[in-house]
């Protein structure tokens, strides 16, 4: 196994040190302790799940009695959940598309584009990143029901088309673009919009990809504006049916676990799957954000 | 000849200004019909007397005296700067800390790096909902258990007025910490090893390359996650809404929540709810122009 | 309207009652024991859905209507399956008219918006105490031609007509059933800490200060709690008002009224009110029987904890026994329900109902299809044989998944047909009556008297004495006098915003 290279500010002079040398034990010690904080809650929230509600309520052992599963596949045919699921992945696809087309082109506009008078579109734009979605989710539902989108998807796929922070990720990569590509290809002719799908978006990959993963993330989590949308209909998510079950008291505490358990498991295979595009793209695409 | 060339170039450009302006449509509609519009509607119903969701009549700022006037207000506004300090404290040095540790990790780096993340990922009502009963006074709760093991006795946590604002942010830092750390590992990695190989050759102890180089790298990115973090912060609701109800005695009651109560909570007054958001959104924007006056620096956006 | 209101809330107080004492006469001792719980239909659950009657009735009739009255597709299979054997009659008698099962978990706030927005159910649940706002509102539809073509008009008793109309006297809703708050017990905690009679039956806490010291017992005892109670959002203030009636918060202490001047003033503040608090710290401080997190206890955690044997009593309705039972499993055998310990300076009860309303949307033929929907649902005061298949599979389902059956508080004021009824739950009857009769006895002999919830606002009422209580169990040396007065303020300020000046 090749040697790693340190980046940190910890030299390989430094190891000569012992007070280093402890330091350095102590780094370990601490990011292992950072791990069992992280990973703790969701492991007891899985063991939770195999109790029963008496079991739960009163048992003072982290440990289920069994670890029987078929309190698991009760919870799921019982409450229904396989329906909620394809409901969430529908609302989640959808939103995602929105998410890349719509804030997309509104990116490319102000931040390439550039029409006269588009600077007050971005200054709209960059002062609604301050502004709480939720501050104004009373008028939004009015205007929803007014057109009669009340228990369609369509609502929620087109709110994320309008994500003041999608809009400011694609500006910043846009910004950054290679501005003489762009040029050559509207000289060769091309329509913006031929130049947005055949140059512009090849090259922003990597913004699609964070930008698609923290829409997935956010339409999957999201419960407020879906609880008003769907609410008692057939189309209701997982989160929205966990919301639900935290407001109507219609289930048991273990139930209510098992719930949780099936909530996190999409997000967490995401996680599995895209840990690394997470861990480093997500994050340098924040430090620009 | 001159004047015609430049008429062309002129109606060209504003052709093309034309189909720009097309292709943002969609966008700009949907951002009208979804952030801006509502928002204003708020700033409008604020200023109304509303039955249900009607308009009935225009009675300037007597929501607004009506609302502040309450006990419960100063309440919520107290409760909500004790919710921004409290993430402060915990919130804020604790990414940079997670930061500085596993930026110094060679083997293992990529898996702490993923530890600290995955909580980011999960669904915050799901979180909420499972810390719950960590914080439980029952035996049966999970901190209860623990403590037993060493001999502690069984605590009631969200019963104490002053312990629930820094459990529901030591929830929210537990959620959000490790994904701010790894913003801040990406902003420390802009500095190249090789300043931290020269400054300890130059003799200079870690502790000193701490201070003088890392830390300066990261100023103007904590910078701009403080206030990021206190704009979110200030918005709290579904976490005390689900965890303590803004219980015991509205120790935990955010003014979001309270903006929810005046709306859902049975009296449907809108007409209060958006005056308790308009001032949640005033605060933040005097926030926010406090903070550019001393960050003093004009981004590049203008 | 709240003059309305305050006179049909004794109306109504009086008229449950009645309809308990003509409803409770068979004290039955037929207590098989409870069968386990079956996971199939039995038998003779199926023998029942298959009683009802499958003539054509109207196949004119077209429409659709959705169903805000099915239960939650968390409900019990055998709930369910009860549900869909009223559809598929339904779909029998009236091929034509398509019902759309539509869970519906009403509350104001989640009902305006969706009635405004044409998403309302067909039909829904809200409790006695909304229906005046609704209709003043026009958030609700008229019903009443419907149910004079059916025949259940004249069946009326006054004081629904006045809850349920307008005041044209249009009628916009059906009573459904009502509830008494009394207590619930944890039998077997009761016996663990020996707090038994000769026969075993537990000992009742019969007032307010016997609580308290039974309460101590078993907490001593068994280390359980000797009382749930949930404090959070409105509960706690809703579970106080009662208390606070028994030391006295009733009359001219009531904790709210109307002056000479017809302006609303609350009252928080009187010796009466100030003991009740202080009996609430009491439980806390002095004799510490409340359950741990009672501040963030809510509804369902209360039954969860009285049900899993964390806590002996808890202040709960005879119509939510099925949930420390059937839900929490909580054996019968291990089950009671006792009447409201007495204050003090007196014994009172706190009575409501729930009732049935409508989309302001409907049309007439949703209407008629509605009241035929309800009748196959057993819940118009006729006697047919489709009407009593109704009550029998719906005592048949609550005896198969281990839900008390108990005599109903009907909400009709009908004497043939309550009696008919009662005489339906005799046959199912599941339980130990003796474990139920001093609720019921205390109903129809008088011996507490039942009352209405406070007759305005009293949702906001609850929420600031819910903060109070929340102060008092959670700081010892909370100054009383002082939380109970910041709370009248508050709550003064908000009926003179709401009534006195609107």
């Amino acid at each position: 196994m090749s040697k790693l290279p340190r980046t940190g500010v910890i030299r390989d002079y430094d190891m000569h040190s012992l007070s280093v040398r402890i330091g350095y034990g102590v780094i370990y010690g601490l990011c292992l302790v950072m791990t069992v904080f992280a990973l703790f809650p969701l492991l007891w929230v899985v063991l939770a799940g195999f109790k029963d509600l008496k079991e739960f309520v009163s048992s003072t052992s982290l440990l289920p009695r069994s670890f029987d599963l078929a309190p698991f596949a009760k919870t799921w045919s019982q409450l229904g959940l396989g329906k909620n699921y394809l409901n969430s992945l529908i609302s989640v696809i959808g939103s995602v598309v929105c998410a890349l087309i719509f804030n997309g082109l509104l990116g490319y506009g102000i931040a390439i584009l550039r029409p006269k008078g588009c600077g007050v579109i971005k200054r709209l734009v960059l002062l609604s990143l301050l502004v709480p979605a939720t501050i104004s989710i009373v008028p939004l539902f009015m205007n929803i029901q007014r057109l009669k989108l009340g228990n369609s998807f369509l609502p929620l796929w087109l709110s994320y088309g309008a994500n003041a922070m999608y809009v400011v990720l694609f500006i910043q990569f846009f910004e950054s673009l290679p501005y003489s590509m762009i040029e050559a290809s509207r000289i060769d002719g091309c329509s913006p919009l031929q130049t947005f799908f055949h140059i512009v978006l090849p090259l922003s990959k990597p913004i699609c990809a964070v930008v698609s993963i923290f829409a997935i993330n956010a339409a999957w989590s999201d419960f407020l504006l879906p609880y008003l949308v769907l609410r008692g209909g057939e189309l209701q998510t997982v989160m929205v049916r966990l919301f639900v079950f935290s407001t109507e008291q219609t289930v048991n505490a273990d139930t209510m676990m098992r719930s949780v358990v099936f909530s996190m498991i999409p997000p967490i295979i995401l996680f599995v799957i895209f840990q690394k595009q997470l861990t480093e793209n997500a994050a340098s695409a924040g430090i620009k954000g | 000849m001159k004047n015609r060339n430049s008429d062309l170039i002129r109606r060209g450009r504003r052709r093309e200004d034309l189909k720009a302006w097309l292709i943002m449509l969609p966008g700009i509609l949907l951002m009208t019909f979804f952030v801006w519009e509502p928002l204003l509607e708020s700033i409008r119903m604020s200023l109304y007397k509303t039955e249900n969701v009607e308009l009935v009549k225009f009675i300037g700022l007597k929501n607004f005296i009506s609302v502040m006037g309450k006990s419960n207000f100063t309440q919520a506004l107290t409760n909500t700067f004790a919710y921004t300090f409290w993430s402060l404290l915990i919130g804020f040095v604790l990414p940079i800390l997670l930061a500085m540790l596993v930026g110094e990790t060679v083997r293992g780096k990529g898996f702490f790096r993923t530890a600290a993340y995955l909580p980011n990922m999960l669904p915050g009502l799901a979180v909420i909902i499972l810390w719950s009963a960590f914080f439980s006074g029952e035996k049966s709760g999970v901190l209860n258990i623990l403590l037993a093991k060493l001999g502690v006795p069984t605590q009631t946590y969200l019963t104490r007025a002053n312990l629930v604002i820094p459990i529901i942010i030591t929830i929210a830092t537990w959620k959000g910490a490790g994904a701010t750390a790894l913003i801040y590992m990406a902003g420390m990695a802009s500095v190249n090893p090789e300043l931290y190989e020269a400054a300890a050759i130059d003799g200079a102890s870690v502790w000193q390359r701490v201070v003088h180089i890392l830390l300066p790298s990261i100023k103007k990115l904590a910078g701009t996650l403080l206030i990021l973090q206190i704009i979110s912060v200030f918005q709290i609701m579904y976490e005390p809404m689900v965890l303590t109800k803004g219980g015991p005695d509205n120790a935990s009651l955010s003014l979001m929540q309270l903006m929810w109560q005046y709306a859902f909570g049975g009296s449907m007054d809108y007409g209060k709810a958006s005056a308790v958001a308009v001032i949640v959104t005033a605060i933040l924007l005097v926030m926010t122009a406090v903070y550019s006056y001393f960050n003093n620096k004009e981004s590049d956006w203008d | 309207m709240k003059k309305i209101i305050r006179a049909l809330a004794l109306i109504l107080a009086l008229s449950l009652a009645l309809s308990l004492l003509a409803g409770c006469g068979g004290q039955s001792q037929s207590a098989e024991p409870a069968p386990t719980k079956a996971p199939e239909m039995s038998e003779e659950l199926e023998s029942e859905l298959n009683a009802f009657s499958d003539e054509v009735i109207d196949p004119d009739l077209t429409c659709t209507i959705t169903l805000g009255n099915w239960p939650a597709d968390t409900a019990p299979a055998s709930e369910l399956a009860v549900f869909e054997g009223y559809k598929a009659t339904m779909a029998k008698q009236y091929p034509n008219v398509t019902l759309v099962p539509d869970y519906y978990s009403y509350t104001l706030s989640n009902y305006v918006p969706m009635a405004k927005g044409g998403t309302a159910p067909s039909i829904f649940q809200p409790p006695f105490t909304d229906p005046q706002l609704l209709i003043s509102q026009g958030l609700v539809g008229d019903v009443t031609d419907a149910l004079a073509a059916c025949g259940a008009l004249e069946k009326f008793s006054p004081s629904y007509v006045e809850m349920l109309a307008d005041e044209n006297g249009r009628i916009y809703g059906l009573p459904r059933d009502g509830y008494v708050l009394g207590m619930h017990l944890n039998v077997a905690l009761f016996r663990e800490a020996g707090l038994v009679t000769e026969d075993g039956l537990p000992m009742i806490p019969t007032t307010l200060q016997e609580l308290a010291e039974y309460g101590q017992i078993i907490r001593e005892k068994t280390g359980k709690a000797g009382l749930v109670f949930p404090a959070s959002e409105t509960y706690g203030g809703w579970l106080f008002t009662n208390i606070a009636w028994n030391f006295g918060c009733v009359g001219d202490s009531a904790l709210e009224y109307q002056d000479e001047t017809g302006r609303w003033v609350c009252n928080f503040t009187s010796p009466e009110a100030i003991a009740a608090m202080e009996y609430m710290r009491d439980l806390r401080w002095k004799y510490d029987i409340l359950n741990a997190d009672a501040t963030t206890t809510d509804w369902a955690g209360s039954h969860s904890l009285l049900g899993t044997g964390e806590a002996a009593m808890n202040f709960a309705a005879d119509d939510s026994v099925d949930q420390p039972t059937a839900n929490k499993g909580l054996p019968l055998e291990d089950f009671a329900l006792v009447p409201f310990p007495a204050g003090p300076a007196g014994r009172y009860a706190l009575a409501g109902g729930t009732c049935y309303m409508f989309s302001p949307d409907i049309t007439p033929d949703q209407a008629t299809a509605l009241m035929a929907y309800l009748r196959i649902l057993g819940k118009l005061p006729f006697l047919d044989d489709d009407i009593i298949a109704g009550m029998r599979a719906d005592y048949a389902a609550k005896r198969d998944r281990g839900a008390p059956v108990l005599p109903a508080i009907s909400a009709w004021n009908d004497e043939e047909y309550n009696a008919a009824k009662q005489a339906i739950i005799d046959e199912y009857c599941n339980v130990d009556m003796r474990l139920y009769n001093d609720f019921f006895d205390s109903i129809s002999e008088g011996t507490i008297t039942l009352r209405a919830e406070e007759p305005v606002f009293a949702q906001q009422l609850y929420r600031e004495l819910t903060a109070v209580i929340q102060r008092v169990i959670t700081r010892e040396n909370a100054d009383i006098y002082k939380a109970m007065n910041e709370a009248q303020e508050s709550f003064q300020e908000y009926l003179d915003d709401e009534i006195n000046n609107a």
